[in-house]
């Protein structure tokens, strides 16, 4: 996925209205009325937002004239969340590797604490 | 093992939160310790080139990595302000960029393990998300929550 489209991807769900569109329609497939009636907002700007869904990818219209659902495309929004979770991907790496480093920490102090029982049980003994 | 929480509800902030097995004590020693952070801080994608890091108020720090296999080289800065027990804050910024975050990272034990807690601040929400994803158009953190949300339904 290019730097591009993922800019087009993030302006498009950068609204509020938008996402609302995009789980709704998550749920199947909708008119333009039966999407617009949650919000109160004119058809030509509802239209206007699908407009910015459809140039994104994120939707398809289908070709009934009179209707023209409109459907969901989940391609584009998978690759963002793979993007984002790419910050969250590298952060589980390092701490993982942070696992490690205290794997031998404990190991160390564990072996540390024999040596100081063993020292004093030999102190102990004439 | 414990997986790592982000969340970027606060549009100005970033939070992490991640359980190791270990305690507190050991915890803080390797991120705290130059010679154990060269060990992890570069993850599987980075080496860490160098650890400079004055421990104490007021002290600075300096982390240099490379991109592995010979990649570019990149480094954070910053001060630490406070250095506590169970409580580091630091302000951090990559180096020749501007704009820093001030980091507060708690450390809290509970049976032998321990629970940290990074609170990044930013000064806007545009730096915020230009470090999530750097490239990434304005606007696009607040949409992180509900996309995951949205993701789920698909």
């Amino acid at each position: 996925m290019n730097e591009i489209l993922l800019d087009t991807v993030f302006a498009a769900l950068a609204d509020p209205t938008r996402r609302a569109i995009l789980a709704r329609l998550a749920a199947g497939p909708a008119s333009v009325t039966e999407l617009g009636q949650p919000f109160d907002m004119s058809q030509p700007a509802i239209s206007k937002h699908l407009k910015v869904l459809e140039n994104a990818g994120l939707i398809a219209r289908g070709r009934d004239a009179q209707r023209r659902p409109c459907q969901l495309v989940a391609s584009p929004l998978r690759a963002v969340d793979g993007w984002i979770a790419d910050f969250r991907a590298h952060w589980e790496e390092t701490y993982a590797a942070l696992d490690d480093v205290l794997e031998d920490l404990k190991k160390e102090a564990a072996a540390k604490k024999k040596r100081t029982k063993t020292q004093r049980r030999k102190g102990r003994t004439p | 093992m414990s997986s790592l929480v982000v969340s970027t509800e606060i549009p100005t902030e970033i939070h992490l939160t991640r359980t190791f097995d270990a305690p507190r004590n050991l915890v803080m020693k390797a991120m705290t310790t130059p010679a154990l952070i060269k060990k992890w801080l570069g993850g599987v994608r980075a080496d860490v080139i160098s650890v400079d890091m004055d421990v104490r108020p007021g002290g600075r720090y300096r982390y240099e990595f490379a991109v592995k296999g010979g990649g570019p080289r990149f480094a954070f800065v910053g001060t630490i302000r406070e250095i506590g027990p169970d409580r580091v804050v630091q302000t951090e910024s990559m180096e020749g960029m501007p704009g820093e975050s001030i980091n507060t990272t708690t450390y809290e034990e509970k049976d032998g393990r321990t629970i940290m807690k990074v609170v990044m601040v930013f000064p806007s929400k545009e730096m915020r998300d230009q470090v999530v994803a750097t490239g990434m158009s304005d606007g696009a953190g607040e949409s992180y929550d509900e996309l995951a949300k949205l993701l789920k339904s698909l």
